[in-house]
């Protein structure tokens, strides 16, 4: 249908006749120029460069694996690394899990679902630095809407940013606010379930409870492995803007995650090959953490089986 | 945030190939890059109209960032693409960076080349700082040194009298103590008495006034002195203001507003800070606040606060570049920024005149920037300071806010340091 409409339009307008093959690669080009520049390239320069000694100022030279050795002696490498990991085993099963809930919550329509679901999406589309500085007023523990709030009920006001374990927290909460793309693509992949399987289950005699498990999770899962490795990978870079507006990887490095530190070592260390080599050691441990799922739980392919 | 620094990396890459590929105009156009508030680029904007003025054959194009940090970020991605601004002013506590790097070029043989100023027209613990590896490389602006701003009408609420030049360690703590107060009685401190930041640059003038040392050799430091008696003691003097004494905001209250800020809304009666803050400080409309030396221990001591003006090694204009340099550090030059109360200025003849010390502005006190220059000290100048300052301000800002011991921050501060001063020691 598709390819039809693209032939006639191509013929009939630029009256010039390009096998389709041909015409997906000429409409990719401008997509794949911007890879090229803004992906390709940059990832192999930071590849050479952390490999090299280089200050800013001057020019780079070989030290072969000299950033490698002394990143990994490093304890505060070895705390940012582990602050990351920390981070991505709170967040993303708690981003999913509420993605997940909010999906099947408003899933059907009913009264003001339009609104419930723009309000679930909204903070998602608030820029990162405009987004971070409303928590830090939020997290103000005297001012902060938040302690206000949890004084009036009575509760106990915790200190938020000045406390390790409480700021570490705060940048878990604060980012499970913006869920908005995984609940789009598992409302999508909700309407995907056909009605049947829902109905005959019924007649079967299954409760709610049982349909959600029997069917809805293991169709869902395809799309739940999907968002758990975006999530994985968004969640690791996206520490960076609260960290760095918010806490500035205080108190007392709690919440210096890698690209934090990978900021800070070139941006006022000026030690731009140690930035390039921890930016490649923080790929390779996310890679590492992908592999582990996959050969944990495999890629979920039941949607087939279906 | 993780693309962004790899486009940043790219757009490296490419300004690199362009201004291989581009031969520079040969024009008589320089660049002039400062970092400040907007009451600091109205004086910059002065000074380079008055310049224009003088020299119309040079035209100056001011480029301004307000954030010191992003500033940085911006000079390391203009000296790695090979495009630097041609005049440059920096800290003397960030300079070295650059300096060691190839990136700056001398200034020794211009000042002495120069009809218009020379060293000895400076105070000389400004040029010192600027001074690396037996080589002048920035021309200082100012010599702002770390004062006391106090609140007056608070201190006439309280009934405390004012500081004096000399007051001491113990006057400085009776009046915190008085001043730090829970006006509505809800259990929570309304009034601080004092604010400090805790970092090394706020902590190194108490370990002189205690008599200690901040680093072992000021020209070859090795390393910091922290576990000396004297840097100890006074290390803990300054934590006890808030572990102890309560004189000064905790984390909790830090974290809620800024001592600056508290300062601003007429709440604090004594902040801590250079003469940067004066631009600022002189919109305050509802309280008179005036400046006092810091108080002294065993002996009387404050802590250098300098910028320099830099040229870039590449600059391809070296004699226009050097000429506006001289011109801002000139008696005419220095006036004007110091005008706007942005600086000491480091011409000994500017700080002695009355734009400077004009009478009608506050603070009225503003002799003792000049009375207390043979008390101050400096930082050593070296490439891996910007570190050193961070990683052991880390570790004060511990202890400062209860969270470790004295002793505990002084030994990871010792140990955490050790590599940025080795960086130093293996190269040279």
């Amino acid at each position: 249908m598709l390819k039809e409409q693209l032939t006639r339009f191509s013929t009939r307008k630029l009256s010039v006749r390009m096998p389709y093959s041909a015409q997906i690669r000429f409409f990719l080009l401008p997509y794949l120029f911007g890879t090229l520049i803004l992906v390709i390239i940059p990832a192999v320069a930071t590849a050479l460069i952390a490999f090299t000694d280089y200050k800013a100022v001057g020019l780079p030279t070989f030290v072969g694996l000299a950033n490698f050795r002394q990143l990994m002696g490093s304890a505060l490498v070895r705390l940012s690394l582990r602050n990351s990991v920390i981070y991505l085993l709170l967040a993303v099963p708690l981003r999913l899990l509420g993605a997940l809930t909010l999906a099947l919550l408003l899933q059907h329509r009913r009264r003001f679902f339009g609104l419930y679901r723009a309000a679930v999406y909204i903070p998602t589309v608030i820029p990162e630095a405009a987004y971070a500085l409303l928590w830090l007023w939020i997290f103000n523990p005297v001012y902060g809407p938040l302690n206000l709030f949890l004084g009036w009920l009575g509760l106990p006001a915790p200190a938020w940013l000045t406390e390790p374990t409480t700021a570490r927290l705060a940048i878990v909460i604060l980012s499970l606010f913006q869920i908005g793309e995984g609940f789009v693509v598992l409302l999508a992949g909700l309407q995907n379930i056909p009605r049947s399987f829902y109905e005959s289950a019924k007649v079967d005699g299954a409760n709610s409870w049982q349909s959600f498990w029997q069917i809805t999770l293991p169709l869902l899962s395809p799309w739940l492995m999907l968002l758990t490795f975006r999530d994985l990978i968004m969640s690791l870079q996206n520490t960076f803007t609260p960290s760095f507006m918010i806490t500035y990887g205080g108190p007392y490095y709690a919440t210096t995650f890698a690209p934090l530190l990978i900021y800070e070592l070139a941006f006022d260390y000026f030690e731009l090959g140690l930035a390039a080599a921890l930016l490649i050691l923080t790929y390779v441990l996310l890679g590492l953490i992908v592999m582990g799922i996959i050969n944990i739980v495999g890629l979920g392919g039941s949607a087939d089986e279906a | 945030m993780f693309h962004r620094f790899i486009q940043g990396l790219f757009l490296i890459s490419v300004l690199m190939i362009i201004a291989a590929c581009q031969s520079k105009q040969e024009d008589n156009t320089i660049s002039f890059s400062i970092f400040g508030d907007p009451a600091e680029l109205a004086a910059y904007e002065d000074l380079v109209a008055a310049f224009s003025e003088a020299h119309p054959e040079i035209t100056v194009q001011l480029q301004h960032i307000p954030g010191q940090s992003d500033y940085r970020q911006r000079l390391a991605a203009d000296f790695s693409s090979g495009e630097p601004p041609d005049v440059i002013l920096l800290n003397y506590r960030r300079f070295a960076t650059f300096a060691e790097q190839g990136g700056l070029e001398p200034l020794g043989s211009y000042l002495a080349n120069s009809d218009l100023i020379q060293e000895s027209d400076f105070f000389q613990v400004a040029i010192d700082s600027f001074y690396m590896d037996g080589s002048l490389w920035c021309i200082p602006q100012n010599i702002s040194s770390l004062v006391v701003y106090y609140n007056k009408d608070m201190f006439d609420a309280a009934n405390v009298p004012y500081p004096t030049n000399d007051w001491t360690h113990e006057d400085f703590l009776a009046a915190a103590r008085a001043l730090t107060r829970d006006v509505d009685g809800d259990g929570r401190i309304d009034e601080y008495g004092a604010s400090i930041d805790p970092s090394i640059f706020r902590l190194a003038p108490i370990i002189w006034q205690f008599g200690g040392q901040l680093v072992d050799d000021l020209d070859h430091p090795t390393r910091l002195m922290l576990d000396t008696p004297q840097a100890t003691a006074a290390f803990q003097w300054f934590v006890d203001l808030q572990v102890k004494e309560h004189v000064v905001p905790d984390a909790v209250a830090e974290s809620a507003e800024e001592g600056e800020s508290r300062f601003l809304n007429g709440r604090l009666a004594m902040y801590f800070n250079s003469r940067r803050g004066v631009p600022t400080y002189r919109t305050i409309t509802n309280f008179d606040w005036d400046v006092a030396p810091l108080p002294r221990g065993q002996q009387a001591a404050s802590i250098l606060h300098s910028d320099g003006y830099c040229m870039a090694q590449s600059t391809q204009n070296k004699e226009a570049a050097w000429t506006f340099i001289e011109f801002a550090n000139s008696t005419a030059g220095q006036t004007i920024v110091a005008q706007s109360g942005r600086t000491v200025p480091s011409l000994i003849a500017v700080a002695s005149s009355p734009a400077f010390l004009n009478p009608d502005l506050p603070p009225a006190n503003s002799q003792i920037y000049i009375d207390t220059v043979p008390t101050l000290g400096r930082v050593p100048t070296m490439h891996t300071w910007v570190g050193i300052e961070e990683t052991a301000g880390n570790e004060i800002e511990r202890a400062f806010y209860g969270q470790a011991t004295v002793q505990e921050a002084i030994e990871s501060a010792l140990t955490l340091t050790e590599s940025f001063f080795d960086q130093v020691n293996t190269q040279n």
